[in-house]
């Protein structure tokens, strides 16, 4: 029984595309067969992301319009045996995306065997990000610590509890977890971020792990590889505790304390 | 096939209109809401005849009645109810008949404006006959729920971006962060009350006031009611804690 992961957000550039990115590579890691879908018709990113771009032949809506079947369309990753690309069309628009069309690929999906689906969802609350969501069992909310994109988030937790096929048919409820993500507890410690506590006294939805903001996202990103792949960097140790926490395992959370300059620092002011 | 027809339902403002002197009508308006106005943001408009059955007479000015709605960023697109020169005259405007309109929303009534009217026993507010409208789930940015005619009670937070409305009064037993609209049909004894006042918007029976002033420590974040205090001519909201 495959299981749907949306990955949403609601405000742009808050990190969906890096989290989907490096979540579906950390299930793999774990051994899980895993595909991870772009919603965003029209602005492809994923597959720069996951450095694939050069070997996307066939996209999602070519095979959601029949144009070409799941096994040409599929990009197997070159450095995780179990983890599979959908790119999104660059050159189509998200109306090229039909319901039908969504869960025949979904269910194709599933058919083949795969653990996880994680759908990347575009910004925004159109038809891109309904779709994205519309199917979901289970979904990642990508927050930064700042006023909009908490309430864009606030906005997509209350789509995703009456949009939805699972609210829709009066199922139980979408799981949704808080993914906190460009957090720096130094600039939190001088009021210039919302704390966690802030939001989630807003959002009230459990926190399945909070990344710090780094250079580390950037560079990943700018070598077309997942951040999670980034060893040894507190990025890819968050993203490891995110998979790990939605595996059912605690972890504490790491990187939320601010640092205090050293006595060295504080003494000669540098 | 090149096109689809699809249901679809869409949230209008009621204007009701409670005098056909439309001269003093735009007068009011002009007081309330300026000659243009940002408070509006392309609004579609349905201009509700109800109160208007009696006579037989169109509206004079009614073209510049049109006008002014639409420099203050509204579109009329629909009538309900009135005589029937009054109904020609809106449609031959291009105004679609909407009488099986329902009052899903907020009604934007002049009723704030309207203290210089005569109070006419059609205008009088409905107090609220059925028990209370319950919701117990958190109401999120976007989502917006109305208690037609009754009490709201809501026991979960409702953040900033939400909407409660309702004709009577409304209570939250959580943070009340977004925006809270008692008496939305014009009952001035509406109150709003909650255990803890974060809201973006109050509003009782068309008098509101915003966060832009920020609430007073007393009441800030605290349990508090909020109701209307008529001084003189003037109206007022007045927000008191609960001990």
């Amino acid at each position: 029984m495959s299981k749907i992961v949306v990955v949403t957000s609601g405000k742009g550039g808050v990190g969906k595309t890096t989290t989907s990115a490096s979540f579906a590579t950390g299930l793999a890691l774990k051994g899980f067969k895993t595909v991870v879908i772009d919603f965003d018709v029209g602005l492809r990113n994923l597959d720069l992301i996951m450095g694939c771009e050069r070997r996307v032949v066939y996209d999602f809506i070519n095979v959601i319009h029949q144009e070409a079947n799941l096994n040409q369309a599929l990009i197997k990753d070159k450095k995780c045996d179990n983890l599979y690309v959908l790119a999104a069309s660059q050159t189509r628009d998200k109306d090229a995306l039909s319901q039908e069309g969504v869960e025949r690929v979904l269910n194709d999906l599933a058919a083949m065997g795969f653990d996880y689906i994680v759908c990347d969802s575009p910004a925004g609350i159109e038809i891109g990000a309904l779709m994205a969501m519309h199917y979901a069992d289970e979904a990642l909310v990508v927050t930064n610590p700042e006023v909009s994109s908490v309430r864009d988030s606030d906005r997509i937790l209350g789509m995703l509890s009456s949009k939805t096929r699972r609210a829709i048919e009066g199922r139980e409820a979408i799981k949704e977890h808080l993914l906190i993500t460009r957090y720096n507890p130094n600039r939190v410690q001088e009021g210039q971020m919302l704390s966690l506590q802030d939001i989630q006294d807003i959002l009230r939805i459990p926190l399945i792990g909070v990344i710090p903001e780094s250079e580390t996202v950037l560079q990943a990103s700018n070598q077309g590889l997942p951040a999670v792949h980034m060893q040894g960097t507190e990025v890819s140790e968050a993203y490891k505790d995110v998979i790990e926490r939605f595996l059912g395992q605690e972890r504490p959370l790491r990187f939320v304390e601010a640092q205090k300059p050293s006595l060295l620092k504080r003494l000669f002011g540098r | 096939m090149s096109f689809e027809l699809k249901s679809t339902q869409w949230p209008l403002l009621a204007l009701a209109l409670r005098s056909a002197d439309t001269q003093r009508l735009m007068q009011d308006w002009r007081q309330r809401y300026g000659g243009e106005s940002g408070f509006f943001d392309q609004d579609a408009l349905l201009l509700d005849f109800s109160a208007l059955s009696e006579g037989n007479e169109p509206l004079a000015d009614f073209s510049a009645l049109l006008a002014l709605l639409r420099a203050a960023h509204l579109h009329p697109v629909a009538y309900r109810g009135g005589a029937a020169a009054l109904r020609e005259q809106a449609a031959a405007a291009g105004l679609a008949r909407a009488d099986d309109a329902l009052d899903a929303v907020q009604a934007l009534t002049t009723s704030a404006a309207a203290p210089a009217l005569d109070p006419s026993p059609a205008a009088a507010p409905e107090r609220p006959a059925v028990g209370a409208l319950l919701i117990e789930r958190p109401l999120r940015s976007g989502q917006q729920v109305y208690a037609r005619g009754r009490d709201l009670i809501v026991t979960a937070m409702v953040n900033p971006g939400a909407e409660v409305v309702a004709d009577g009064h409304i209570h939250v037993y959580a943070p009340l962060r977004g925006k809270a609209i008692a008496g939305a049909r014009g009952d001035e004894t509406a109150c709003i009350f909650a255990t803890c006042l974060e809201a973006e918007l109050l509003s009782i029976a068309g008098t509101y006031r915003t966060s832009e002033v920020p609430l007073p420590p007393e009441v800030r974040s605290k349990a508090a009611r909020v109701r209307l205090q008529r001084h003189l001519d003037a109206e007022r909201l007045l927000i008191e804690a609960i001990a």
